[in-house]
């Protein structure tokens, strides 16, 4: 398995883990209170602490297991891969992104904009990291 | 399950035929990751014409001696 796949494998199980605390989160505590709150500042930062700290603490590990890999760099697959990845992965991020300003002209909730603009990110990413381990093992 | 290529290639055998040259070996003397080289063995990746120009150019062979069209159309 190359460096980029596991980085790939890495990546998209450690974003996995703030989302999925940060939405549940906003989903619970929406429940609770019968409306849907407001994004807040502090849980988007402690999110993105949890999210830089989990990936420096995976991508170190896998540089670790192996230092060679980690110090080739990308070659032409590599690059390849990520473009195709990436084009996939900006359509979802667009179609996310059209999706929230249709509901924002609908219903003129600016939370629900930023939560779908925020989701949709956050899919668009893991789009993405699940399309590279697909090419690196399939093949293209 | 992977998708074979239409382009197969005699890579292994040239590697084994060359000193037993790792894939390893051949990726640093062609600029690609020892992955790649195991991707292009496996038909799981197509190189560009001039990784495929290189890999030949290693073996001192022609393209058509490392690299033959298998596909349908």
């Amino acid at each position: 398995m190359s460096f980029n796949e596991k980085s790939a494998w890495v990546m998209f199980i450690v974003l996995l883990i703030p989302t999925g605390l940060y939405f549940s989160s906003v989903y619970y505590l929406s429940a609770a209170l019968g409306y849907l709150i407001e994004p807040s500042v502090p849980k988007l930062i402690m999110y993105t602490i949890i999210l830089v700290v989990l990936s420096i603490v995976g991508q170190t590990l896998i540089a670790l297991s192996s230092p060679k890999d980690a110090n080739a760099g990308s070659d032409e697959r590599d690059k390849i891969i990520e473009t195709k990845a990436g084009h996939w992965s900006g359509y979802v991020l667009g179609f996310g992104a059209v999706t929230g300003l249709i509901h924002y002209l609908a219903f003129n909730q600016g939370s629900m904009l930023f939560y779908i603009i925020f989701g949709s990110l956050i899919i668009s990413q893991l789009i993405e990291y699940l399309m590279q381990i697909m090419l690196y093992r399939r093949g293209y | 399950m992977a998708k074979l290529l239409p382009i197969d290639n005699n890579v292994k055998e040239l590697r084994e035929r060359h000193n037993n040259m790792t894939q390893g070996q051949l990726g640093e003397l062609v600029g690609v990751t020892r992955q790649t080289v195991a991707a292009i063995e496996q038909r799981r990746y197509s190189p560009s014409l001039e990784t495929a120009f290189r890999i030949a150019r290693e073996f001192g062979v022609g393209l058509d001696d490392v690299f033959t069209w298998q596909g349908q159309n």
